[in-house]
């Protein structure tokens, strides 16, 4: 039977002997330097000259990316940050982890990403900050949280982790906060044979900050000026992205060839009223990185699929304030919208392994279903929550 | 004259290549990068090496004494008893999880919290007591452990600086109810970035630090991301550094060997250098009490000796240079000079010498030399 993985497998095949060479070369060399050296200097170079970013300040993951921002940023204990109910967990993490309170808005039901009037409507006097989320393939709406924080005076974090080459505006992902946060572990668009992330800032004391709070936290001599993480990105990931930055463009453009196939061939399917597809709009916010269908049958689609071979993501099914670990944060409220799309998204392969056969073999698998026509009633529950 | 560096493993790195290479494509062949088939290798590997019954692999040393701290649930309103003269991190992982950290003073020569220090820093909000093992010798632990036991409180070990280290048949980190391993690329078994591991005993410690360390999820159904049970981090370590420390486990034994050959090297020579206080030998008579992971003497006018071997082309470092309580990130706790005066003296003197695997006898006795010299012109 063919198969359709989700996740590309032998991933990074192609860079296997190019890591072998780097190694060597960093075992070899005169620097003997492995975390914050020369290849990771050289990353934030070439990301700042593409992004246009000021500051560029490279570190052990997306997750440390995030709460080095929070900190850098001035976040403290009890600080209330507004943060969407779905999305993955550090969003939350990361604000909880700083002793602050994140505050859980509901996301916009065609979009996914976090509803602006929602988090209007979630600003207390203890805020201090909003966190937009970039989610599968759509950019937050950062005009619109842009202007909420500065009505309420208020910091932006800008969570571009799934994000990177996506633009709104002319305005790179990650540039729109007052620092942006961009993750390069293995399934992001810019993935490294490792974990590793990134802060961007135009502002120069967070820059500093966040260059402090990645290593120990004060320059050598004087001692801590802040309480460091010791996070700093290794050298061997950042020259292992510096080469998979080339072809960044290229991959991205292939996944937005398979997500507009997707789109074209279902068309029937969403027309009926069988399955919401990704928002094509606002086409100023969209690119590729996951492609999710939303569907009333979404558990016996991805069993049908997986019969057929094909790989399949359910993506946050529980919402943040739904799961245990920040229950305490929700206060028994509900996200209608997050708790949907919990139960009804359903991601098809996108990775750049997938060619045109396999997308044509994915459509039909998805028809096979569909045609079977006992979905009907499902769809229309589905369709009363959206 | 080639320079003598602080720390150079270009020669051991070639050496071990084919064991590296090997081990790097095998993680290429499973196409996992993080906490994967190798990172459970290791886990088990250091198992066997350790004695530990858990071992859970994480980003960094400073990760792993975060992650360890939060598994024994130390947060906002507890103390935790560290020493005074540590590196940064050591209190900065207390900062994190929310708790205080108290300094304790250190004892002279071993440079180990003082058992003393620590009974006099307890109070009632004392939570745990959080020693090192500096440079690689055991502290009392001992003592500390009764301490901790009459306290009431949880001991963990920064054994950061201690694989190889046992005492009584005990590697370092498993005396308390936690410890961590650093792999940072210095150390006897070093990483070519960071990597680290927490080793315990207590399973419900290692299970919590095993879900902290990926977002606090746990297990799931595969092609469904699981929702979270408590509020972790991302502190997964990488395959790939993994494989080199698999590759390298093999050869630890030798280069605990032949830094303490080199170790030994340096206080023959040093030994008749009255301006020098070369490190003192184990308190007890077990030769394991103690593993080179750094060479540190304490030396008069050590600034400017340090700066005389910089312009002979000796690369040196001054491990601590301000005590704990003194640094600004941690002034808000109101330390004040002379809180502690063993750590606040030893501050001002102590220097690391270049110690590792690829260090010849010869780079030694050019560095003895060029100190001899340093107090020969500057007798006072």
């Amino acid at each position: 039977m063919k198969s359709v993985p989700f996740f590309p497998p032998a991933l990074f095949e192609r860079d296997r002997e190019a890591a072998l060479a780097f190694l060597w070369e960093m075992g070899t060399g005169a620097a003997q330097e492995f975390t914050c050296g020369e290849a990771v200097s050289a990353l934030e170079a070439d990301i700042c000259r593409e992004t246009g970013a000021r500051h560029a300040i490279a570190c052990a993951s997306g997750s440390t990316a995030l709460t080095l921002a929070l900190d850098a940023l001035g976040v403290r204990p009890g600080d209330e940050v507004i943060v969407p109910a779905f999305g993955c967990q550090p969003i939350a993490g990361a604000v909880a982890g700083r002793g602050a309170v994140p505050v859980f808005a509901d996301i916009d039901q065609r979009t996914l990403v976090i509803d602006p009037a929602a988090a209007a409507a979630a600003v207390t006097a203890a805020t201090v900050a909003i966190m937009p989320v970039h989610v599968f393939s759509v950019m937050a709406d950062m005009p619109e949280v842009t202007a909420l924080a500065h009505r309420h005076g208020l910091k932006v974090v800008e969570d571009a982790a799934v994000a990177a080459g996506a633009a709104l505006g002319g305005v790179p992902a990650g540039r729109w906060g007052d620092a942006g946060v961009l993750s390069f572990s293995p399934f992001k668009p810019l993935g490294t044979c490792g974990e590793g992330g990134m802060v961007l800032t135009g502002d120069d004391e967070i820059a500093r900050k966040c260059r402090l709070l990645r290593g120990p936290g004060g320059t050598a001599g004087a001692g801590a000026e802040l309480t460091g993480y010791s996070s700093g990105m290794d050298e061997l990931p950042a020259r292992f992205l510096m080469r998979r930055r080339t072809t960044l463009a290229d991959r991205l453009k292939r996944k937005a060839e398979i997500a507009g196939r997707y789109s074209e061939a279902l068309a029937p399917l969403a027309a009926a009223g069988l399955v919401r597809l990704p928002p094509a709009d606002p086409a100023e916010r969209t690119w590729c990185h996951v492609y999710a269908l939303l569907t009333g049958s979404r558990d016996e689609l991805r069993e049908h699929l997986a019969a057929r071979g094909v790989g399949t993501h359910v993506y946050y099914p529980v919402p943040l304030p739904a799961q245990a670990a920040f229950a305490r944060y929700a206060g028994g409220r509900h996200f209608p919208h997050a708790e949907t799309v919990g139960r009804a998204n359903l991601a098809l392969p996108t990775h750049p392994g997938v060619n045109d056969q396999d997308v044509a073999y994915v459509i039909d698998a998805v028809y096979e279903f569909f045609r079977a026509g006992r979905r009907a009633r499902r769809e229309r529950n589905l369709h009363r929550d959206l | 004259m080639r320079p003598t560096r602080f720390f150079d493993g270009r020669e051991s790195f070639a050496a071990q290549w084919n064991d590296i290479a090997r081990q790097v494509n095998r993680v290429f062949d499973h196409g996992t990068f993080s906490q994967g088939t190798l990172t459970a290798e290791l886990e088990e590997a250091i198992k066997k090496y350790t004695g530990a019954c858990f071992t859970i692999g994480v980003n960094s040393g400073t990760d792993a004494l975060t992650l360890m701290l939060r598994a024994i649930g130390a947060g906002p309103g507890d103390e935790v008893v560290v020493p005074a003269l540590a590196c940064a991190s050591s209190a900065s992982a207390v900062c994190d999880v929310g708790a205080t950290p108290v300094f304790a003073d250190v004892a002279p020569g071993s440079y180990a919290i003082a058992p003393d220090a620590v009974r006099s820093r307890l109070t009632g909000r004392t939570r745990v007591i959080m020693p090192v093992h500096p440079f690689g010798r055991m502290a009392d632990m001992a003592t500390l452990r009764t301490i901790a036991r009459d306290a009431g409180a949880v001991l963990v070990e920064d054994s950061r600086q201690a694989i190889g280290l046992r005492y009584a048949y005990t590697h370092a980190g498993l005396f308390g109810t936690a410890g961590a391993l650093s792999f940072a690329p210095d150390k006897p078994l070093g990483a070519l970035g960071d990597a680290a591991m927490v080793i315990t005993g207590d399973e419900t410690v290692a299970d919590r630090c095993a879900v902290l360390r990926h977002h606090g999820r746990t297990g799931g159904e595969p092609g469904v991301s699981s929702p979270a049970v408590i509020i972790g981090i991302n502190s997964k370590m990488d395959e790939l550094q993994a494989a080199v420390l698999l590759a390298r486990l093999p050869w630890l034994g030798g280069a605990i060997a032949r830094r303490a050959e080199l170790a030994a090297r340096y206080t023959s020579l040093l030994a008749e250098i009255t301006h020098v206080i070369t490190p003192a030998a184990g308190a007890r008579e077990d030769p394991a009490d103690r593993v080179w992971h750094a060479y540190v003497i304490e030396a008069e006018r050590r600034d400017a000796l340090a700066d005389r071997l910089s312009r002979s082309g000796i690369e040196t470092r001054v491990p601590y240079p301000v005590p704990l309580h003194l640094q600004p990130a941690f002034r808000h706790l109101d330390g004040r000079s002379g809180d502690h005066p063993v750590a606040e003296a030893t501050a001002g003197r102590m220097l690391a010498l270049p110690l590792h695997s690829d260090l010849s006898l010869s780079d030694i006795e050019r560095t003895c030399r060029a100190i001899r010299h340093f107090y020969r012109r500057n007798p006072a």
